[in-house]
């Protein structure tokens, strides 16, 4: 008889993940937002003066575009009450006994050493707004590869960065896009040289520490002709009463023959409003694969893109999303073809459970002249209780000629014939449907490097301890 | 001519009720914005280019020319909406605009305050009506608006077949037409429904279909869209008694540079409802088709089962399909499927019929056939079957 281990997720949450240390910041901006705070961010960081009119740019269509009036209901946010700048300490640490005891503590706990001990290649861990910790192991700079956070990049690869910052999300795309070039801080910088193939996942783990504060990372990988990286974000975050929000940008060009794997498990606690801008662009015969997983949040709105630009060019997009109560998770993907003979698929995989409320929302765009090209998408959802909801939004536009688009979707509860087959070989029914929600999303979870998959398996099995049978 | 309370005017001889519900209608008409491209709704379907003050002639006043079964059983109401409005106010007042509701846009008000004809049946409880009931709805002349109401009450365990058949007397005309239906579905009642839109190339057509379903009622409804150089048909079903079953079909053929727009709404209110929908559409030359359709399941409907399936085949390399399949769903304990698909002929299939001799325009032709053949099987009754299939060859030929 299987037997599993029993954990409370709602009850020691605050003791796992929900602890936090005491703010110990050397700057910490005034709340709000305007001019002279953006002004300041960009004067602290010693930016050079393109990227502060940047942001004030940045700043100003952020001001002029609308709130969006679709989605999630973000009303709520009172963007003068968020701290839009912290830095924890003052440098940069090389190595891990270089850190700060109580930032080194926070990080214990996360067991962000034991996992870089195993199989990392470079931790570049965010506190707050700024990358703290960051080691790079010297293989990679013997193979030209930059892992670094982004703040660095900007000062030691100003041309590379110039060249590609703000080219795939242009400020003015959305609001929040516009939001995060005028007070971004942190995020990773990768640059992989022509055909260089880095075989370990690259890894950066994110918090937010501060009560009302905001988080605008900005991510900017670039892969180079031939070259191969997969990145990994995940999240996990304390629990605050008020609202935080969470707005990064994530910005990706994928050259000829080139891959890029991009892997999220987004498990922030349940009172950040998490609105991600993710695109990237594929150029011809590349590879991008978007692997998104949505846990935490009270508001996630977030649509991993391709841009398919050149023949042949890849996109994938596999998105798992679990709500449970109070959370509202809008994900999905968008794939737009540019360019002829381009194929794309969108797995998405969501559960709601208690209340809680996914929507798929994608958008597949086939332009005038991309001819032959291929996309399918799939959604699945899986509703645990009667209280809860799921959505479905696809859109699809097809343009071009001798295009083959296919959606699908299903929306049901667990299945009773699978729950009798297995309660009558003995199984509880709590621990059967466990294993049913385990098997829905298990196209998702092979897709992780095996510690991510061993977590995320724990962390559904907690999430339906104690709600469900 | 703008159209204003002097239009209505061309509409004389209804009793004062109708009279006052159509200024209400103008009302709404005249405050409602012209919808924009930042209405979802809208957003790919433009009608800035429409002035409906063109078309404020109105045409086929007393509506229909009905084509009866031989003898209608007793107590069957089969009238103009016009003339019924008068005879059986106890029956069509509270039901007129009730399920399309006159307020909802610019297109639903300016139906509701001018509707011209249109017919009004009323079938009693139990009573089966063998043979169909065709209306048909004729333009004659170019630049006019024509716009028939059709309103249908099943009562408990009635039974029968309605077709109803806009035809323009010349393909080149221009002009604004809308044919909307209400449909009333008591307990146990069996309603086969088609709509057959063929107005001329040139019209702007607007339609709103929606059905309300009592208990274990079940509904029947097929549409077939060809005419109109712009055409927007709205589909609704409300399931709102257990045991209702909707089966919602369209087809559509689209061509030269006509746009065809879909909006669906399976509504399950109650649970132990079904409603199973497909509309498949061709498309040639510079065409364009948008599909809309919203699978919505209320909290408390449980054991609902919604299928939703849209399906285009592009014939022509700058035909445009766009298809947005869309769930709702607020109970668990149910089965929802939806699927669209856009995509030309299947070079295998056309290989295959090719390596037996058959010409490419053949092979072509027969695969079309064969495409829209599963749904053809669904249109309720014998009568119409027949119409659609001569008037899908002679497009497709």
């Amino acid at each position: 008889m299987a037997t599993q281990p029993k954990i409370e997720v709602g009850s020691d949450y605050k003791e796992k993940y929900g602890f936090f240390v005491p703010e110990d910041f050397v700057f910490k901006a005034k709340r709000g937002l305007n001019p002279e705070i953006v002004k300041e961010i960009s004067w602290m960081k010693k930016e050079p003066e393109w990227m502060t009119k940047m942001r004030l740019r940045s700043l100003e269509i952020f001001r002029k575009k609308p709130m969006p009036t679709w989605g999630a209901d973000l009303s709520v946010i009172d963007f003068e009450n968020i701290f839009y700048y912290l830095q924890a300490t003052d440098k940069q640490s090389k190595t891990w006994e270089e850190l700060p005891p109580d930032i080194k503590a926070t990080y214990d706990r996360l067991g962000v050493p034991e996992a870089e001990r195993k199989f990392l290649a470079g931790v570049s861990a965010q506190y707050e707004s700024e990358v703290v910790y960051h080691s790079l192991q010297e293989s990679l700079t013997k193979k030209g590869v930059i892992f670094t956070d982004t703040d660095s990049a900007l000062r030691d690869h100003p041309e590379l960065f110039k060249e590609y910052f703000g080219t795939v999300i242009p400020p003015a795309d959305n609001k929040f896009a516009a939001l995060n070039t005028a007070v971004w801080s942190g995020g990773s910088f990768i640059y992989v040289p022509k055909g260089v193939k880095v075989e370990i996942p690259l890894q950066a783990y994110f918090r937010i520490n501060a009560e009302n504060m905001g988080q605008f990372e900005r991510t900017l990988i670039i892969c180079d002709e031939g070259s191969f990286v997969h990145y990994i974000e995940g999240c996990t975050a304390p629990i605050y009463t008020t609202d935080s929000l969470h707005s990064a940008v994530v910005e990706i060009i994928v050259k000829k023959n080139a891959r890029c794997r991009y892997t999220t498990i987004q498990n922030w606690s349940t009172n950040v409003f998490n609105l991600v801008t993710k695109r990237a662009m594929a150029y011809a015969d590349a590879t991008m694969e978007w692997v998104d997983g949505n846990l935490g949040s009270q508001i996630t709105m977030k649509y991993p893109s391709v841009y398919l630009m050149e023949p042949g060019a890849k996109g994938d997009v596999l998105s798992v999303a679990f709500a449970g109560k109070g959370q509202h998770q809008d994900a999905g993907g968008k794939m737009i073809h540019v360019a002829a003979n381009t194929t794309s698929t969108i797995t998405s995989k969501s559960i709601s459970k208690a209340g809680g409320r996914t929507s798929y929302r994608g958008h597949i765009k086939i332009y005038p002249g991309a001819n032959n090209c291929k996309s399918f998408v799939k959604c699945d959802a899986l509703l645990l209780d009667d209280e809860s909801r799921s959505d479905t939004y696809p859109y699809n536009d097809v343009d071009a000629e001798n295009v083959t688009l296919g959606h699908e979707a299903t929306v049901s509860k667990v299945s009773d014939e699978q729950l009798f087959y297995l309660m009558s070989r003995g199984i509880t029914r709590a621990e059967a449907e466990t294993m049913i929600v385990n098997g829905f999303i298990e196209p998702f979870t092979k897709e992780l490097p095996l510690e991510y998959a061993v977590e995320l398996n724990r962390l559904i099995q907690l999430e339906m301890e104690g709600s469900v049978g | 001519m703008v159209i204003n309370t002097e239009t209505l005017d061309q509409l004389q001889g209804e009793p004062g009720w109708l009279r006052e519900r159509r200024e209400n209608a103008l009302t709404a008409y005249e405050r409602l914005p012209l919808p924009s491209k930042t209405d979802e709704e809208w957003r790919r379907t433009d009608v800035s280019r429409l002035d409906p003050n063109q078309f404020s002639r109105l045409e086929h006043l007393d509506g229909q020319k009905l084509l009866l079964p031989e003898a209608l059983p007793e107590g069957v109401i089969l009238e103009p909406l016009r003339v019924a409005a008068e005879k059986h106010r106890d029956l069509i007042e509270p039901r007129l605009f009730s399920l399309v509701h006159a307020d909802r846009d610019r297109f639903t008000a300016l139906h509701a305050a001018l509707f011209t004809g249109g017919t009004f049946l009323y079938v009693p409880d139990g009573v089966v009506i063998d043979n169909p009931i065709i209306g048909q709805h004729f333009s004659h002349e170019s630049g006019t608006g024509v716009l028939p109401h059709t309103l249908i009450v099943a009562g408990n365990g009635a039974k029968f077949h309605y077709l109803d058949e806009y035809i323009a007397e010349h393909d080149d005309e221009t002009g604004y037409r809308s044919g909307s239906t209400e449909i009333f579905l008591g307990e146990g009642a069996q309603v086969g429904y088609v709509a057959v839109q063929k107005w001329g190339r040139n019209v702007w057509h607007f339609s709103d279909q929606r059905a309300e379903l009592q208990k274990d009622s079940t509904l029947r409804l097929f549409n077939v869209t060809l005419g109109g150089k712009f055409s927007k048909t709205r589909v609704e079903a409300s399931l709102v008694g257990e045991g209702s079953n909707a089966e919602l079909k369209a087809i559509y053929f689209a061509s030269g540079e006509q746009f065809f727009d879909f909006h669906t709404l399976q509504d399950h209110r109650v649970g132990n409802t079904r409603s199973d929908l497909l509309f498949k559409g061709a498309l040639q030359d510079v065409s364009r088709t948008v599909y809309a359709g919203l699978i919505k399941i209320a909290k408390h409907a449980a054991r609902s089962d919604a299928y939703q399936a849209n399906r285009n085949l592009v014939l022509s390399d700058k035909a445009k399909a766009t298809s947005i399949p869309m769930l709702e769903i607020d109970n668990n304990d149910v089965r929802c499927t939806h699927g669209a698909t856009v995509g030309p002929v299947d070079p295998e299939h056309l290989f295959y019929l090719r390596s037996r001799g058959i010409p490419e325009a053949t092979a072509k032709r027969m695969l079309i056939q064969g495409f829209f053949g599963d749904v053809l099987d669904r249109i309720p009754f014998g009568h119409a079957r027949r119409l659609v299939e001569a008037e899908l060859e002679s497009r497709i030929g």
